[in-house]
């Protein structure tokens, strides 16, 4: 076989026949929906100290001083964290507020244009 | 002349990086002056060749040429202090491949295509690296854009990067991303590894997030247990190995902008295998076997076996791919931009 085109059109019969796999990976990915608690939960802040680390070869000290710095800024941070968490949190309650008004309008939309169901 | 680069993200192994050093050569081989600047840098990286965005300030004469792949703080300011700006899209991977891994590039995604929309308005001139990124960015702007191709210059393959007598061997090369879909090329390699049990996987790419990177491993360890290899940061030179070792390069990326190891494979003379999604068809063009949305990965792995078994398949495929890169000759291309600069600029 010497054509690209007859070799697709082979793997596609040859490929007919066979079983799919049970392997859980899907040829297009779905899109990702969203959850208003996915949303909830990244709104509120919990930064995780072993992300804070040196990326130089042989940073291990300055990993160490890094974290230090870290601990020894604990209350500052921490108040950083609360009044942006606050925030977060307000806008996503507030989207889910609007999400669930604009299913409810849908709702009465669709009542208005078919009555009868 | 003097022509200003500004990239979104600048990183040591990002292709939109080396594309900016590249021109960067060859601008001043033209004898053109300027610098480069990045909104943002990589964590571990370090360029004494860039500078930081907020330190450019472009003169009356200067042409700014913008490598957009994704939202940059202080572009606008840029674009509003210049009439003088050529938009180059690198493409930028749609949202909807990060919001459950990586919320916060999911977010430079997002507020990137609404920022692209804007700079393609009020830039002096636009193109794209592919006619996919061109019409994408005409769709978004409502203004004409011109394709101007990468800047694909191949180091030549060193003499110690053969062909190795041995278990086929089936390559892929991008950053491991959910859009570049390697799950499915693992998966894909698992059934074909049923015809040929001694058969090697070779994913070349640095992770997106270390949660994605220990998840393809998982599947790796899971679908095809030692079979596997992944490469990250690797030099040139054992790229190029990886590309003599090659039989196959197996691309089935959902979304592509150009993707350049494409090119990297014709090169090597690799045979291409690969999915028609984004710029990938216009890039292959008959160059490879392109699987189409109907397909699946019991077709990839046939498709694969077939290239793999059929030595007049692969001298074919090679013979295109090598054909196929006359289209992205670096001469041709490197004209095409200086045409659109010195337009610019005059």
């Amino acid at each position: 076989m010497k054509e690209p085109e007859e070799a697709l059109a082979a793997a596609r019969r040859a490929a007919a026949g066979t079983e799919q796999d049970d392997d859980g990976v899907s040829w297009t990915l779905e899109d990702p929906t969203l959850s208003s608690g996915q949303l909830m939960q990244w709104a509120i802040l919990a930064p995780d100290e072993a992300r804070v680390y040196s990326t130089r070869r042989m940073g291990k000290p300055i990993t160490l001083v890094k974290r230090a710095l870290v601990r020894m800024l604990r209350q500052y941070l921490n108040e950083v964290n609360a009044q942006q968490s606050r925030f977060n949190a307000l806008v996503a309650a507030h989207v889910m507020r609007l999400e669930q008004r604009v299913d409810e309008l849908e709702r009465r939309a669709a009542e208005q244009d078919h009555p009868s169901r | 002349m003097r022509v200003s680069q500004v990239l979104c993200a600048a990183g040591p192994v990002d292709a939109v990086t080396n594309q900016a050093f590249a021109w960067r050569r060859k601008f001043d081989g033209w004898g053109w002056s300027g610098a480069d600047y990045a909104a943002r840098l990589a964590p571990r990286f370090r360029s004494a060749e860039l500078k930081d965005l907020g330190e450019l300030a472009p003169a009356a004469d200067e042409v700014v040429l913008v490598h957009y792949s994704g939202y940059a703080a202080g572009l606008d300011r840029v674009a509003a202090s210049t009439e003088r700006m050529l938009l180059l899209s690198h493409n930028i991977t749609p949202s909807r491949y990060f919001w459950a891994t990586d919320p916060v590039t999911a977010g430079v995604c997002e507020l990137g295509r609404e920022q692209l929309a804007q700079l393609g308005m009020r830039a002096g001139a636009a193109a794209g690296v592919s006619e996919f990124n061109a019409r994408e960015l005409e769709a978004l702007s409502g203004r004409p854009a011109q394709a101007i191709p990468v800047l694909f210059e191949p180091a030549p393959i060193p003499r110690d990067a053969v062909a190795q007598d041995g278990p086929p061997a089936v390559l892929f090369v991008g950053r491991l991303a959910p859009h570049k879909r390697q799950d499915l090329v693992i998966a894909a390699f698992a059934r074909y590894r049923r015809t040929a049990p001694g058969a090697q996987l070779t994913l070349v790419g640095s992770p997106a997030t270390e949660e994605f990177g220990a998840w393809l491993r998982e599947l790796a360890d899971r679908l095809a247990p030692g079979a596997v290899r992944f490469e990250t940061e690797i030099s040139g030179a054992r790229l190029a190995s990886h590309y003599a070792w090659a039989d196959v390069f197996l691309c089935l990326s959902e979304h592509e902008g150009f993707c350049i190891p494409l090119l990297e494979a014709f090169h090597s003379g690799v045979p291409v295998l690969a999915r028609g999604a984004g710029a990938i068809t216009e890039v292959v063009g008959d160059a490879g076997i392109v699987l189409g949305a109907g397909d699946d990965a019991a077709t990839a792995a046939e498709a694969v076996r077939l290239v793999v078994e059929d030595g007049e398949l692969r001298a074919e495929l090679r013979a295109r791919g090598a054909r196929r890169l006359e289209h992205y000759d670096a001469g041709r291309a490197a004209e095409q931009l200086r045409a659109a600069i010195t337009e610019l600029a005059a």
